[in-house]
């Protein structure tokens, strides 16, 4: 190679980022929401209009961002080796971020019902609370999200191994599964005897069924990412880590689900 | 359950300097006795409740209660056991 056209090369692995405006927006997005939210829990009338309003500014401009996201690594090739194991590294820590959140959840949980105060009569669940049957829906719930920890790794091996059609079957099905878990858990609430507010039980229940159904819907927002870009060529069978990272999560979710039926369902029922 | 002896009521009391103590509770091991407090006044209260007022080893339980709760406590559940909101069946 000629001096004058090395210029033209860089001589690392790395990806230097351009000037980007979605860091900025996506701070100022979730400003507005924290502070949308605690005004509206306060009871400020109207901010219900404001949390929805920046609930939809915090998921568009993180559409923006991972659209560019998704350029650089697809067409412009920067997510060398190098950067994949940045970017890897970043998956895995924001994960392990995740898991003290949810002990943080369950601390709070058994710290109310190992030892449940006097004012619940000293019992857990407390008098008048109707804890849900973890024999029922709960149960077909576990079977669910275990059935799409098998679909998924079933898609992922396809795609490994060069099977498009296996590794598309695959992450539908287990859309499908997560949706059927959301939609069996929104029954679940519905047909509920206690709320949020009725003693510690229910702040605890739903604190910590809550947040992992959210993480639930993340997570299919996640894989349905990943199966789009499945079907749209942008993955190969040694280059798919936003997929990749798709599905550590949604073990994840799965790996929490066991611990809330474990202890929130079956052992406090 | 034994019979238990009624008090003679011709038998000549004599009343002599008494403090209750309630003594240790392998159940209650901890600093905090919070929860010895709440079982005796449970207990107390599901033992007059299937037994009656009268029943006198049911006075162990009154004991053990009034010397270790507070009088803030007790009074407050006496409130929540007559609005019917006490969180315990006493009856069960």
């Amino acid at each position: 190679m000629i001096y004058k056209s090395k210029s033209n090369f860089q001589n690392h692995p790395f990806h230097l980022v351009s000037p980007s405006p979605w860091p900025l927006f996506t701070s100022l997005s979730l400003f507005i929401l924290t502070t949308a939210t605690v005004l509206f829990m306060h009871g400020f009338q109207g901010f219900q209009y404001l949390v929805a309003l920046a609930v939809f500014n915090v998921i568009y401009v993180m559409a923006l961002w991972f659209r560019d996201v998704i350029s650089e690594g697809t067409y412009l090739g920067n997510h060398t080796n190098a950067v994949q194991k940045g970017l890897n590294l970043g998956v895995g820590l924001f994960i392990i971020s995740e898991v003290f959140f949810f002990l943080a959840i369950f601390w709070a949980f058994f710290h109310s019902a190992i030892s449940p105060s006097v004012e619940l009569g000293a019992q857990w669940p407390p008098l008048g609370i109707q804890a849900v049957n973890p024999f029922e829906l709960p149960l077909l719930n576990t079977i669910l999200l275990l059935s799409s920890g098998v679909t998924i790794t079933y898609a992922h091996h396809s795609l490994i191994q060069g099977n498009r059609k296996g590794a598309l079957y695959g992450t539908v099905v287990t859309i499908i599964l997560a949706v059927i878990f959301t939609f069996f858990q929104g029954v679940e609430y519905s047909v509920s005897s206690f709320t949020i507010s009725d003693s510690v039980y229910g702040s605890c229940f739903y604190f910590g069924t809550g947040f992992h159904g959210l993480h639930v819907i993340i997570g299919t927002a996640f894989l349905a990412v990943g199966l789009w870009r499945l079907a749209a060529y942008h993955l190969t069978d040694h280059h798919h880590l936003g997929y990749e990272s798709g599905i550590l999560y949604w073990h994840f979710v799965d790996v929490v689900w066991l611990f809330l039926y474990i202890s929130v369902y079956y052992w406090g029922y | 359950m034994g019979a238990i002896p009624e008090a003679d009521p011709d038998e000549v009391l004599e009343t002599k300097p008494f403090k209750f103590v309630t003594g240790y509770d392998a159940r209650f091991p901890q600093q905090n006795q919070t929860k010895h407090c709440w079982q005796n006044y449970v207990d107390y209260y599901k033992c007059t409740t299937a037994k009656g007022e009268d029943f006198r080893p049911c006075k162990q339980f009154y004991h053990a209660f009034r010397s270790l709760c507070p009088k803030a406590w007790t009074d407050r559940w006496d409130g929540q056991r007559e609005a019917g909101n006490f969180p315990v069946h006493l009856d069960k």
